[in-house]
């Protein structure tokens, strides 16, 4: 009995020994990070900018790749196939990564525990934009207007089941209200549309719109978070407005295959963090209108879990209608 | 007038010697990766990316701008000699291109694609400069409804493009549009004719079909004739004669408005110039039977529409900062990466970047020119390479651009597949530009519906209440529905 | 010698029929308009219908496609397309296992030999700088991710 207790004593040191050295070997080959969008897009540029300031610390180049396709189902299918040998990481967007796991329609074929967040980047708020000649001037107004004609008022969303449905679900619920839902693809299209009338408001996040802010061309009425954004320094929280129950963003970060040693994830943790928090990061991404939100490791992991509770809801509400 | 002021500023920001070279480099850059088949400009801007972050903001932006159209002529070059597109800009392009490359005219396919190009893209920057915002204004103007209805008018024009038996002409744009129904659908996100296969849920993918459909099969075509002759280009040839340089006038011309003002249109993506020019120019020629056996019309129209577009496509970036098609989404991520958010806040804040562009837009179209004509001699000559060689190395470059759109194996099978397929429709005289065409169209179209019944609440008459949509529809009807009568009415007359 | 079209006019008409089927486990209406399933529907009856259309045209002799071209070629041909095919198809398979650099190295060493070129040292060379130097140019100079096989290669 004793024997085999000091046996797996020693083992158990061992195997901390090795872990730790593998970690301290690791890496010793280039890194895939998949983007699972197209080239060029928010999560891309994000993903390039902290991929060239960590590949400088990390000592081995981080090569970006993107797999983009069926909202990201594509790429993340890809990265939950993969050895979780800390080579090859993702990124990944909440709530996108979520609905697509949940939403029996999207017959993805991976489950939300095969992915393992590392450290989220960015947190983008929903926001409510509608064009500066519109009619409405506040939140108040346009939830007013749309208890009067229920249905009728044509709202652009980006992205199915994604956060700025979800956000406007919220809103719907908490208000009373329905608007006629119209889908985008990208925050392009939906944008274009605003623009050129063809939709009256838009659901979109705060990346999506600052260019166009910043042009004078979109006016904002309210902001889905707990507190303001130095993006938007003036505009009122949904909080402020009366309804601190609708939150909704999209939040971008990396995460790897299920089973990668601890070890390595320390080192990932802290590579990334220290990336992110470098001035340069930072600048670059604000300048992209990217909100820079670093959440690592456990916080992560709990946000994730958080945020799978929320999508659930609103997927079983959608599809169980 | 102000503007002037700024054109003469931007000039000047534009010749600085960096900025010069920076532009060049883009140029040579850019047709290097054009020159890569299933590379695309797309993939190649986002790859040359970080090499632009360690030089200043303009710099970068006037070499990314260089390698976007670069790789646009890079195209170009492969379509005609080796009948391989590399993106969909260039699909249109093989058609006359390549028939006048077996010709051993590849010389003054090259050359009159280097001219109309520059002449388009020169004419569609000028009008960039001038008319910016109005026009941009009016083009947001076509919403979803606008979009499906010109998308119609795009799709009847296959009639345009049927060849020897219509009817075929038709089961291939079908064929093209149910290929274009695999993967996640517009309407809830679900994948369709997946059948369990990961890489399927994002649709077939349009650049291996093109790859294998046009260039592989060609090569297979190619390996029957008994004796493979080497394509034997005469110096005389290179450029076109005389009878073909008026023709060509006129081709350039029209492609050169209907690519600009395409451009305009956020979202249309390139081919939908292309080949309205291509089909507009076969319909008011003298002979358009001959479209499709080598006529250098068809080669200066798409041509010329495609750099006219992808300057014209500038427009609703720089004023609106809206980028037209995934290419531009990437300079736009560029433009973001460095610190430049593209929009009307632009030309106020940093009117020494946008007017920069601008005139560097100009003088890189100039230096394309002059890189690529005396080159066409030497592309010309890379056919007579043996063909023990030539082809495997085609086929090397076409595996390796097929791999790289998404790291994956499967694309390059599909290429392979549609390749097989590709030779048995050539030998049996199927046409593939409309199976080609469909394959784009489809998404869009059936993506354009669906966002144009969300907005009415399920009415479909949206489609004809609203002016431009009307008129584009009735337009479509009239195009496919003359052929129709004609057959009809030749079949009532025999009977 | 209007079989290989009433062939591939034929095949058209099963894969119509075959997209219907399939077509079925899709939602035909929605609340909102068409469904996932409504444009594939009615996109395989039209091609089933206008594909039988062709069959008769083209049986009836009416159609300007059909004796165009001596449609097999000679036993070179036959031999040279074969090795394209097989050279393709191989490289398909090996790519993952093998990695880019090995299968271009026996693909660019295959068909040339295939084709009839019979200059070892020209292939050798031509074998090693199409796979090796083009991987290293696109892998380590433009970043472009290429596949390396088991080996790591």
């Amino acid at each position: 009995m004793k024997g085999r207790f000091v046996i797996s004593l020693i083992f158990a040191f061992m195997t901390a020994i090795v872990g730790s050295a593998y970690a301290a070997d690791y890496p010793t080959k280039p890194i895939t990070l998949m983007v699972p969008y197209p080239a060029g897009g928010s999560s891309d540029v994000g993903a390039r900018i902290v991929a060239a300031i960590a590949e400088k610390q990390i000592g081995q180049p981080i090569v970006v790749v993107n797999k983009a396709g069926a909202g990201g189902q594509v790429g993340w299918t890809e990265l939950a196939r993969q050895k979780p040998d800390g080579y090859y990481l993702g990124g990944i967007n909440l709530p996108h990564l979520l609905t697509a796991v949940l939403d029996p329609e999207r017959k993805a074929t991976f489950k939300a525990e095969d992915i393992v967040p590392i450290i989220s980047q960015a947190l983008d708020p929903t926001t409510v934009s509608v064009r500066p000649d519109s009619p409405w001037k506040t939140l108040k107004d346009l939830i007013d207007d749309a208890k009067k004609r229920p249905g009728q008022i044509p709202a652009g969303i980006v992205g199915y089941l994604q956060d700025d449905e979800i956000g406007y679900f919220q809103l719907a619920e908490a208000a009373g209200i329905e608007m006629r839902s119209v889908y985008f693809d990208g925050a392009a299209p939906a944008i274009t549309a605003l623009l050129g009338k063809h939709v009256d408001v838009l659901f979109c996040t705060v990346a999506d719109n600052f260019t166009q802010w910043k042009a004078g061309r979109i006016r904002m009425l309210t902001i889905m978070d707990k507190e303001r954004t130095k993006f938007y320094p003036d505009l009122p929280t949904t909080a402020e407005l009366g309804y601190p129950t609708v939150i909704s963003a999209s939040t971008r970060g990396i995460a790897g295959p299920k089973g990668i040693p601890d070890p390595i994830l320390k080192k990932l943790y802290d590579v990334f963090k220290n990336a992110m928090m470098t001035k340069e990061h930072m600048d670059r991404l604000e300048n992209a209108g990217m909100p820079v939100k670093i959440m690592v490791g456990e916080e992560f992991v709990k946000y994730y879990w958080d945020s799978y509770k929320v999508a659930k809801k609103w997927v079983d509400h959608v599809r169980k209608k | 007038m102000e503007a002037l002021q700024y054109w003469i500023q931007g000039f000047a920001v534009a010749t600085l010697p960096m900025n010069l070279l920076y532009a060049f480099i883009g140029c040579v850059l850019g047709t290097l990766i054009g020159v890569l088949p299933g590379l695309g400009p797309a993939a190649g801007t986002a790859i040359l990316i970080p090499v632009t972050f360690s030089l200043d903001p303009i710099g970068g932006i006037i070499m990314l701008a260089a390698i976007y159209y670069g790789a646009m002529y890079g195209g170009t070059i492969t379509s005609v000699l080796v009948n391989v597109p590399g993106e969909a800009a260039s699909v249109i392009t093989c058609l006359d291109g390549y028939q006048m490359a077996k010709q051993g005219r590849a010389g003054p396919a090259l050359g009159i694609a280097a001219i109309g190009s520059f002449i388009g893209g020169t004419f569609a920057t000028l009008a960039l400069m001038v008319v910016s915002l109005p026009l941009a204004n009016f083009a947001l103007r076509f919403g979803p409804p606008e979009v499906f209805s010109l998308l119609v008018v795009g799709l009847s024009l296959v009639t345009g493009l049927s060849g020897r038996s219509l009817l075929a002409a038709l089961v291939m744009t079908l064929f093209g549009l149910m290929l274009s129904m695999i993967g996640m659908d517009p309407v809830r996100g679900a994948p369709r004719f997946t059948f369990g296969i990961p890489p399927l849920y994002d649709g077939i993918g349009f650049i291996p079909v093109v790859m294998g459909l046009f260039g592989i099969g060609e090569i297979l075509l190619s390996m029957e004739a008994p004796v493979l002759e080497v394509i034997k280009t005469k110096l005389t040839d290179l450029l076109p004669k005389r009878e073909e340089w008026k023709v060509s006038t006129g081709a350039i011309g029209r492609g050169t408005i209907i690519g600009f003002f395409l451009g305009l249109i956020p979202g249309i993506g390139a081919i939908i110039p292309t080949f309205l020019a291509y089909a507009v120019e076969k319909k008011v020629s003298k002979h358009p039977e001959k479209f499709g056996t080598g006529v250098i019309e068809g080669v200066a129209s798409p041509e010329t529409a495609n750099n006219a577009y992808a300057n014209g496509a500038m427009v609703p970036l720089l004023t609106l900062g809206i980028p037209g098609s995934p290419t531009l989404a990437v300079l736009m991520g560029a433009f973001i990466i460095h610190g430049l958010t593209p929009g009307p806040f632009l030309f106020k804040e940093r009117p020494d970047v946008v007017w920069g562009l601008i005139a560097s837009l100009y003088l890189g179209n100039v230096m394309l020119l002059i890189l690529n004509l005396p080159l066409v001699g030497l592309w010309a000559k890379l056919l007579e390479i043996r063909y023990q060689y030539l082809y495997p190395g085609i086929l090397l470059f076409c595996i390796l651009g097929a791999y790289s759109l998404n790291q994956s194996v499967f694309d390059v099978g599909v290429m392979v597949a549609f390749g097989v397929l590709g030779y048995i429709f050539r030998k049996l005289d199927w046409p593939l530009a409309p199976t080609v065409l469909a394959l784009i169209l489809g998404p869009m179209m059936e993506r354009a519906l669906r966002t144009s019944l969300e907005m009415s609440g399920g009415d479909l008459s949206i489609l004809f209440t609203r002016p431009i949509s009307a008129v584009l529809l009735i337009a479509a009807a009239i195009v496919l529905l003359t052929p129709a009568v004609r057959l009809l009415g030749r079949r009532a007359g025999k009977d | 010698m209007k079989k290989p079209w009433q062939i591939t006019c034929i095949a058209f008409v099963a894969l119509a029929i075959f997209w219907l089927v399939v077509s079925f486990e899709y939602p035909y209406k929605d609340k909102l308009g068409p469904g996932p399933g409504f444009f594939p529907f009615w996109l395989s009856i039209i091609t089933g219908a206008l594909s039988l259309a062709l069959f008769f045209q083209i049986t009836r002799g009416k159609n300007a496609m059909e004796g165009s071209a001596t449609l097999i070629p000679e036993r070179q041909g036959v031999l040279r397309i074969l090795a394209v095919l097989v050279a393709l198809v191989g490289s398909l398979a090996l790519l993952d296992p093998l990695g880019f650099r090995i299968t271009l190295f026996l693909f660019l060493l295959f068909l040339p030999l295939g084709l009839g070129e019979r200059n070892w040292w020209v292939i050798l060379i031509f074998a090693i700088a199409g796979s090796f130097g083009i991987f290293h140019l696109f892998y380590y100079g433009l970043k472009v991710p290429l596949p390396m096989g088991v080996f790591g290669i």
